[in-house]
């Protein structure tokens, strides 16, 4: 059972509050930059592979007052899996990892994996340790569960079931600096942390 | 035969501490095992073993929008692995980083699973025009905060390289 990826963000956009969002490449940042349009409250890590949660949880160590949202592609996640012994060894209360599992790179029209979209993500971590996991297969599921993801004390790992897109959205259309600067001030603004000007 | 001298170990760290550094992400060399468990005994870090040397890239650039000072500790070997990351998330979306890796492959190593790293990961971090120090002597300790600065100042990465005979405490 999947869940029509726009339907499945747009509920999170609909719940979304004060949460600081990073997204992985491809369909995750196009999407979420499609219903959203925001430029300050979310960093578009497009050039990731892998790498987006760990990059989320360097933000969710440096400001433990903000609420970190990630999003990882399953195709990117697959290229990293033991990322999620370094999350669970970081054992952050304030990092949501939502993995989006669509069976196929996305960002490739596409094309499918070398699991061929079987993998079972829950379980794996599990395996890994992590307390907090869940997996939503529709709607439903979503909208009743995601309660109980924000109450956890403790990181949360979600696996988002969702059917592939059917083609590319557009590009959040900002240079890396931009999404750098745009992103960084309104943590300055917002946390009252210092990243710009400290120590230069 | 004597392993990586502590006191060397010790006086890294404490530039690495007057650099601002508080997070530390590493996975390991031998030739930086009491770097590592300096780091790790040290209440003036968090030490985060990570499983791969490009989730260290992440993590730490990550925790520069956390207003953090991080550090990213690895052998030469992890920095050859991590090539896309410092040009996809560093250099694209210009983020600074300090970056300690091993000089392997170097004279004295002995190690030749190593000579590629001998032959090739200097000329590889001049060719994404990544800069980098090599630390010999005790008395260069003071160039890790000068590449900390320095990677502020030019919002990328900088690499701080050691050679065995620093981490060993061997060096004249």
């Amino acid at each position: 059972m999947a869940m029509a990826m726009e339907a499945c963000f747009a509920h999170l956009v609909e719940r979304w509050t004060d949460q600081v969002v990073v997204t992985s490449a491809g369909n995750a940042s196009e999407m979420w930059w499609k219903l959203t349009g925001e430029t300050e409250k979310v960093f578009y890590l497009e050039a990731s592979m892998s790498l987006a949660s760990l990059f989320a949880a360097g933000i969710a160590y440096g400001i433990p007052q903000a609420n970190v949202w990630a999003f990882s592609g399953d195709g990117a996640f697959l290229m990293n899996p033991g990322m999620l012994t370094v999350e669970r060894r970081l054992g952050l209360p304030n990092l949501t990892h939502f993995l989006v599992d669509n069976g196929v790179y996305g960002a490739t029209f596409e094309i499918g994996m070398s699991d061929g979209g079987e993998t079972d993500y829950a379980a794996l971590a599990r395996a890994c340790g992590l307390r907090n996991v869940f997996r939503f297969g529709d709607l439903g599921e979503l909208r009743d569960g995601m309660d109980e993801v924000e109450r956890v004390n403790g990181e949360a790992f979600v696996v988002l079931d969702v059917e592939p897109l059917g083609g590319a959205l557009p590009d959040p259309p900002m240079d890396g600096p931009e999404c750098k600067f745009r992103f960084g001030r309104h943590l300055e603004r917002t946390y009252g942390v210092r990243i710009f000007d400290a120590r230069v | 035969m004597a392993g990586p001298s502590r006191e060397i170990a010790a006086a890294i760290a404490e530039q690495a501490a007057q650099s601002g550094i508080e997070l530390v992400a590493s996975l390991p060399d031998g030739w930086i095992a009491a770097l590592i468990e300096a780091f790790e005994a040290d209440a003036r870090f968090d030490h985060i073993p990570v499983n791969r040397e490009e989730s260290a890239i992440g993590l730490c650039s990550g925790a520069f929008f956390g207003g953090k000072g991080s550090l990213a500790l690895m052998g030469a070997s992890g920095l050859m692995t991590c090539i896309y990351a410092i040009t996809k998330i560093n250099y694209t979306y210009m983020v600074p980083m300090t970056i300690f890796i091993t000089m392997r492959g170097r004279l004295g190593d002995r190690a030749k699973f190593h000579v590629s790293n001998g032959l090739y990961m200097e000329p590889v971090m001049r060719s994404i025009d990544l800069p980098y120090t090599v630390i010999e002597r005790p008395d260069q300790l003071g160039e890790i905060r000068r590449a900390e600065a320095h990677s502020r100042t030019i919002s990328r990465p900088v690499v701080v390289g050691f050679t065995r005979d620093l981490l060993y405490g061997e060096s004249a």
